[in-house]
């Protein structure tokens, strides 16, 4: 019995050695978080890569207008972003790590509710003024409270955000009138769309930049020249704080809409370098070319469709459960497959940690490839809620996008041959679907949504939220709304992560919207390109300014 | 001559004015806010009501619908296009631009659609019913029938996929390069110029056939001139009349149809610009881009009458 309990306190060297590796973890992970990233972890030219050249990168180039913090598209990031830095940004090594940008390092309060961001000296605007903490301050001042007519889509992320203070020229502070997790706070300062832009700059426009072309950055690329839906063009920024970066001379950005024939014609002919948002024919072909890369990642968007939770039969959740159930997605991937690439998941992003993992998953009904036993259930639920006949004349209401159009329907379909639930699809231009989803002038009614994180804190409230700006079918449930406020103050990472599996399981018995798939992206580039691989990348909005990218031959 | 004129240019006004009310109207009429443009979904899903009324009204859309269009032609007699909603580029710098191009191809394909037509007319017309005349027809009534944007689809492809070939995508302007110009051009000026040319060998054949049988034909004939010239120097130039009219109003097809076929070559010119205002609810540049169509078909209209007299010394104003 001593012996017995003497082995199980004694240290063995193995047990020690894991014990050390995760106390050194934690710690790495505080300083990540917490303390603030050591100079090393910084984005430095590396000597031995090769300078110079014209990357020719083809992308969405037609914005609607030019204000970054306004946008939520990537014809702007995608074209606008190698001008511009932001405070703190994601590694472009892995996409995922928090590191020191414009802010060489930063401090979090042992509350959590203040965040002390220390900037570098000598930073420079393109149009030769010394970046301050004033132009940071008038940043996230118009990004966390929008003047008058400026809509930004970031704002809710700062929402706890009371006060922004520039006790120094190269030192800001965010005073927060709550604490929020780390990750959360950080990844939000993290986004790609949050740019430091000059205070001078809005100050001179009032505080709307929306047909301001080139308003200065401090990014490794300066404006050169732009025509309208053709190119954009940007040179080396020679003065650039981070000495030797970039690499490249020259950017020619190429309007080339996303999954269209241009931009994988222009790819497959060589006429540009690297191409994002390839269809999937194109991607496929791209594979199998020599001297070619093709990645594919994940991307910030669900695709759903919404039953309308104010007309009566959508009102109860056993209903709505009954359709989540009767959805084949497997078949639902594959009828865009060739249209634009999808993977299979519920409401929470299936590739974040807190999610239920994809074996797991794809064990439970409604994801499961043998949809019978979901649809026997989703017929008695129908039954039980007095629906048993099915519903007759259902208004189903879809954007005019191909994706959409080919899910609208095969869902139709399977709502009819599943639950005898018959709908009259009623095809809208997008401004139209935005109109009649918002007025409640719809049974059903497909499209997609995007967030800026995938942190749940980000979209919880703004898809489910009960007056989430796209909650579109008006969905409340109380057990819901009190778990997502808990998930946004929770500090213990372990805690919140039980919340949010917890708040998963609510959803899926009362599903605010119907899951159909979560968008990927296609990118491929000739393997000339170095110093760029998006595969551990989240969406398209965060690594987007080719700083550390470099080409082979020149 | 000259009260000709002035009926056709008053005419013609007339035109421009109906055509002007009609696209103003109906832009207002459609569904679709340009705010979701702007302002991109997620945008346009946090706008207050406020800030949508405020928006509109920098957009100039709030003003009574009587007000925005008079504003609308005001800024056209003062030679102001206006501006697009979207980046703030003008609409004047958009023609500019893309106008070039777009001409090129309208041009280009008037002239492969005569290069092809008229001796396809000529021989269908001279050995009527034979195995060249049905081949010729066949081809025509093939050329008609399927859609430019389809074949432009089919040449972008096959071009690419057999040969690694794709044209300049942004736009090289004739005097800047016209090798790399021509490669822009080209695709959509010779689809669009086959259907066209299948009308004008049609045309051309039914109106050479019916010459061919006149008095002064014969006449020719029996003078001992040679077929050709009887063909080229008699029957022909009475026989184009029909072909003349018909060039004018298929110049306005190839206008109407190089929207697609610019949008399935990729290439940049007004045609694909128009699809992206519509898509944008860019409703400044759609109805400007409508009315100038408008305006080129109905002087090329007028241009194509004035001709007859030059073309038929019987015919005067």
């Amino acid at each position: 019995m001593t012996d017995h309990i003497a082995a199980r306190t004694r240290v063995s060297r193995r047990a020690f050695l894991r014990t050390v590796g995760v106390a050194g973890g934690t710690v790495a992970l505080a300083s990540t978080l917490g303390r603030g990233r050591a100079l090393a972890d910084e984005v430095k030219a590396d000597p031995g890569v090769k300078r110079g050249g014209t990357l020719r990168y083809g992308i969405l180039n037609a914005p609607a207008h030019f204000d970054l913090h306004q946008s939520g598209t990537v014809a702007n990031i995608g074209p606008q972003s190698p001008m511009y830095d932001t405070l703190i940004r994601r590694d472009p090594r892995d996409g995922q790590t928090i590191i020191p940008d414009l802010a060489y390092k930063w401090d979090i309060s042992p509350d959590s509710k203040k965040y002390t961001f220390y900037l570098r000296k000598g930073v420079k605007f393109h149009d030769g003024a010394e970046l301050t903490s004033a132009d940071v301050k008038a940043t996230y001042d118009r990004i966390a409270r929008p003047p008058k007519g400026v809509v930004i889509p970031r704002t809710p992320l700062f929402a706890s955000v009371g006060e922004i203070v520039a006790p120094a020229p190269d030192r800001v502070e965010f005073r927060l009138t709550e604490p929020r997790p780390q990750a959360f706070m950080l990844g939000s300062f993290a986004s790609g769309w949050n740019v430091i832009v000059r205070k001078k700059t809005l100050d001179d426009n009032q505080g709307n930049l929306r047909q301001v072309m080139a308003y200065p950055g401090t990014g490794p690329f300066k404006h050169v020249s732009r025509k309208d839906k053709e190119v954009w063009i940007q040179e080396r920024n020679p003065e650039y704080w981070n000495k030797g970066l970039p690499y490249l001379d020259r950017l020619e950005i190429y309007h080339l809409p996303p999954f269209s024939p241009e931009l994988g014609s222009a790819f497959l002919a060589g006429k540009i370098d690297y191409a994002r948002l390839l269809d999937p024919v194109s991607w496929r072909k791209a594979k199998e070319m020599p001297g070619v890369t093709a990645a594919s990642f994940n991307q910030s968007v669900i695709q759903a469709f919404w039953t309308n939770g104010k007309r009566k039969p959508f009102a109860d959740p056993r209903v709505r459960r009954a359709i989540h159930l009767a959805m084949d997605r497997p078949a639902l991937i594959d009828v865009v497959k060739d249209t634009a690439p999808m993977q299979i998941g519920g409401f929470v992003y299936p590739f974040h940690e807190a999610s239920t993992p994809r074996a797991e998953l794809e064990k439970r009904l409604g994801y499961q490839k043998d949809v019978k036993p979901a649809v026997q259930e989703a017929q008695r639920l129908m039954k039980e809620a007095g629906h048993g006949q099915g519903l007759k004349g259902l208004d189903f209401v879809v954007r005019d996008i191909n994706t959409f159009k080919l899910w609208a329907v095969a869902i139709q379909a399977m709502l009819k041959e599943n639950l005898n639930i018959e709908s009259n699809l009623r095809v809208v231009q997008t401004s139209q679907w935005f109109d009649e989803a918002s007025a409640g002038n719809f049974d059903l009614a497909i499209s997609a949504i995007v967030s800026t994180l995938m942190d749940p804190s980000d979209y919880f409230n703004a898809w489910y939220g009960k007056d989430g700006p796209q909650n579109y079918g008006s969905w409340t449930n109380e057990q819901f709304h009190a778990l997502t406020k808990q998930i946004d103050h929770e500090l213990d990472e372990s805690k919140r992560k039980a919340l949010i599996r917890q708040a998963e399981g609510i959803l899926e018995q009362d599903p605010p919207l119907i899951p159909i798939a979560y968008e990927q992206i296609y990118d491929a580039w000739y393997n000339r390109v170095r110093g760029q691989n998006p595969s551990k990348f989240f969406g398209i909005y965060d690594v987007v300014r080719w700083d550390v990218v470099s080409l082979a031959q020149t | 001559m000259r009260k000709y004129l002035l009926r056709r240019a008053v005419f013609a006004l007339g035109t421009l004015i109906g055509v002007s009310l009609i696209i103003f109207v109906v832009l207002r009429i459609l569904p679709g806010d340009p705010l979701v443009a702007i302002l991109g979904v997620e945008g346009y899903a946090r706008l207050a009501p406020a800030d949508r009324a405020h928006l509109m009204h920098d957009l100039g859309l709030s003003d009574p619908l009587p007000v925005q269009y008079v504003r609308w032609l005001r800024d056209i007699a003062a030679g102001q296009l206006g501006k697009s909603f979207f980046r703030g580029d003008t609409v004047a710098e958009l023609i500019l631009r893309r106008g070039p191009i777009s001409a090129e191809i309208a041009f280009l394909a008037l002239f492969v659609s005569w290069l092809v037509g008229l001796p396809v007319g000529i021989l269908s017309a001279l050995r009527p019913n034979g195995w060249a005349d049905a081949i010729a027809r066949s081809i025509s009534v093939l050329f008609i029938a399927v859609p430019g944007f389809w074949l432009g689809l089919l040449i972008v492809l096959g071009l690419l996929f057999w040969f690694g070939y794709k044209a300049p995508i942004v736009i090289v302007q004739l005097w800047e390069n016209p090798w790399q110009n021509l490669q822009i051009v080209l695709g959509p000026a010779v689809v669009l110029g086959l259907a066209q040319g299948a009308y004008i060998a049609r045309m051309s054949r039914s109106c050479l056939l019916e010459v061919i049988r006149e008095d002064y034909v014969r006449t020719a004939r029996a003078k001992g001139a040679v077929e050709r010239a009887v063909v080229l120097h008699h029957a022909l130039p009475n026989a184009l009349l029909p072909v003349v009219t018909i060039s004018g109003v298929l110049l306005g097809f190839v206008l109407g149809g190089s929207v697609a076929v610019e949008q399935a070559f990729g290439v940049p010119g007004l045609g694909r610009a128009l699809v992206t205002a519509v898509v944008e609810r860019d409703i400044i540049v759609v109805q400007n881009l409508v009315l100038l169509y408008a305006l080129i078909f109905v002087a090329v209209n007028v241009l194509v009458d004035l001709s007859y007299g030059w073309l038929d010394p019987r015919i005067r104003y």
